[in-house]
């Protein structure tokens, strides 16, 4: 593949490296001419010193049709107008961006850009994911608390899949009240087995809350 | 929705001009500009709205009323800023009416296949020179 990298510091250095011992064809231009000498001897290959938004400078690094450029400068505005010189002057087929702000990450792409990175904004889907992950527990206290109704969604690789409710050892103070089985609602029994995919809505006292999670979330 | 505002982005002295000139003349101007001394260029006879903050920044843009611009004007020291707030205007809030200018002819490209026009002072003072040499022929 023919890669240009443009702009950036250490994200660019440790991209030529990882990018080089695959054998990539690669292009790297940098306007920090301290920091092009450094990438160059740091990784045995030639930089191109130069503002990668002027058409010039791509021009000059031969860079027309390459399979992919990054754009890795600290500003969103440079790093936009050197993917799209790319793309419209250069025929480069595919277009990276980084960005600072997060708020761009949707907005480049609706401009043109391929693709576009904020490390911000991975952080956030990153929460997202994990707090929908917690979301699958959902606990309810009734009684002043003395009860706690859980709602537990079974995961496919969770340790009690398939097995039969009399055949599991769980802790004490535990009851089963109802499995969730879309679309159908379950009364269980000792021989109902829990299938992946079940909502388990379990009757249980606070203090064994915790225990009976991490019990049921076991996996295999 | 009705678009009657006139949006000036940078206020230096063209943008500060254009800005005063529009005013004069009875538009609606929200001029901005990243930085609140930009606004003393603003000439006594300018009577519309100054609003301090980066462009870039599509809240920004929006407490300028860009959604109801008729008008943008885009002059700030940035060429690469001028054509992404351009592209901005164009693609994003289909601004009717855009005006860039751009210091450098070779960034023009970026603007083809629009009807967003460029204004370049280097065309223009070269022209002007042109003009004035050839005047002076004797």
């Amino acid at each position: 593949m023919k890669v240009v990298i443009a702009g950036g510091k250490h994200e660019a250095d440790f991209i030529v490296k990882t990018l080089k011992e695959e054998h990539h064809h690669l292009i790297v231009i940098n306007n920090d001419r301290q920091f092009a000498e450094y990438i160059s001897i740091n990784n045995d290959i030639s930089v191109f010193p130069g503002d990668p938004t002027k058409a010039y400078t791509l021009s000059d690094s031969e860079c027309e049709n390459a399979d992919v450029l990054l754009a890795l400068s600290d500003n969103d505005t440079d790093n936009y107008i050197a993917c799209m010189t790319a793309k419209r002057l250069f025929g480069v087929k595919r277009t990276v961006a980084k960005v600072r702000n997060p708020k761009n990450v949707e907005l480049f792409k609706k401009l043109g850009i391929d693709s576009v990175i904020s490390s911000t904004y991975l952080m956030a889907q990153t929460i997202l994911n994990e707090s929908s992950v917690e979301n699958i527990i959902k606990t309810l206290s009734i009684e002043d608390e003395k009860i706690v109704m859980i709602e537990i969604g079974v995961e496919e690789d969770f340790q009690m899949v398939n097995q039969r409710i009399m055949d599991i050892p769980f802790p004490r103070n535990i009851n089963i009240s109802c499995i969730f089985r879309d679309p159908h609602v379950i009364i269980p029994k000792g021989d109902t087995r829990i299938k992946s995919g079940d909502k388990l809505i379990i009757i249980s006292t606070p203090t064994e809350k915790e225990e009976i999670i991490d019990f049921i979330q076991k996996k295999r | 929705m009705k678009r009657n505002k006139f949006v000036v982005i940078g206020c230096g002295r063209l943008g500060a001009n254009i800005a005063t000139k529009m005013s004069e003349v009875g538009e609606d101007v929200i001029i901005i500009d990243s930085t609140d001394d930009a606004f003393r260029k603003l000439q006594e006879s300018f009577s519309g709205y100054e609003i301090a903050g980066d462009a870039t920044d599509l809240s920004v843009l929006e407490n300028a009323y860009i959604k109801h611009a008729k008008t943008v004007v885009i002059t700030t020291d940035s060429d690469n800023t001028n054509i992404y707030l351009a592209h901005v205007c164009y693609y994003v809030y289909n601004v009717p009416r855009i005006f860039v200018r751009l210091s450098d002819t070779d960034k023009g490209r970026l603007l083809e296949g629009t009807y967003i026009k460029a204004i370049y002072p280097f065309t223009l003072s070269l022209s002007e020179f042109m003009d004035q040499y050839q005047d002076g022929d004797i």
